[in-house]
């Protein structure tokens, strides 16, 4: 365990992963009739939005994230589906009170300014400062690939 | 879990994240925000670096607000064939 620690990896997979995994999600929603009904907006806007984070949760690995597993329950949440996610042998992420984690030996004024980081990525609240970072540091290399998909989806759609 | 904790503190330390890690994981995000990669100087402490991560985040999550808005609208309005070209079109010339 001590081992794993030596070095971290926050690698992400290439665009093209990103971008194939939301074009599938596009795609399911357009079967799903969602781009041809003229006054249903904000819902589709909203499925829009929903499919990119599932989206990109699945191209950044699935459930082998803390946050993009977090995300994908959250998203399973709002389906009313059962989502069976694999048994991992790796201990399971404890939601710990501030009181009893061991990150609280750390400067305070760091401490402070990562409770308002662990708002923001995906299961962060369950998270040790150095995790914490570990995986926000992965999550922001994949929302901005996720970003860049969808500026070139935008971009080409435009009229020139 | 008081089991595992005290487990973890019988071991000598070896679980323990360094702080020499930390400041690795630190340096590490300070390079992925745009705004703190200009100042490549190692003065920006970690609370900072943090707060910016805040707000780099915030960003993307408005970036993809926005830009789900308009894909929203621009998918609506194109038919499907003409959409498709331009998404394969425009996902080449990456």
């Amino acid at each position: 365990m001590a081992s794993a620690d030596k070095t971290i990896n926050t690698d992400v997979p290439e665009k093209d992963v990103f971008a194939i995994h939301f074009l599938q999600s596009l795609s399911n929603l357009r079967i799903q009739n969602l781009f041809n009904s003229p006054d249903t907006t904000n819902y589709r806007v909203r499925k829009i939005k929903k499919a990119a984070y599932v989206s990109m949760a699945r191209a950044a690995g699935g459930t082998s994230r803390l946050w993009s597993r977090a995300l994908l329950r959250r998203a399973a949440k709002g389906n009313n589906k059962i989502v069976r996610f694999p048994r991992r042998k790796r201990k399971v992420t404890w939601k710990i009170s501030s009181k009893r984690r061991r990150s609280d030996q750390r400067a305070p004024v760091v401490e402070d300014a990562a409770e308002r980081l662990r708002n923001l990525v995906p299961g962060g609240g369950g998270m040790e400062t150095s995790k914490l970072m570990e995986e926000t540091a992965h999550y922001i290399k994949c929302l901005s690939m996720q970003v860049k998909v969808m500026q070139c989806l935008v971009d080409g759609l435009s009229p020139k | 879990m008081s089991s595992r904790r005290s487990s973890r503190s019988r071991q000598s330390g070896s679980s323990r994240i360094s702080d020499d890690q930390i400041s690795d994981l630190v340096s590490k995000l300070q390079h992925l925000i745009p705004e703190l990669r200009r100042r490549r100087s190692d003065k920006v402490s970690a609370s900072k670096v943090l707060q910016e991560t805040c707000n780099y985040i915030r960003n993307l999550h408005r970036e993809v607000d926005d830009l789900s808005d308009r894909l929203s609208e621009l998918l609506a309005s194109t038919d499907d064939n003409s959409a498709e070209a331009a998404i394969i079109r425009s996902l080449l010339n990456y």
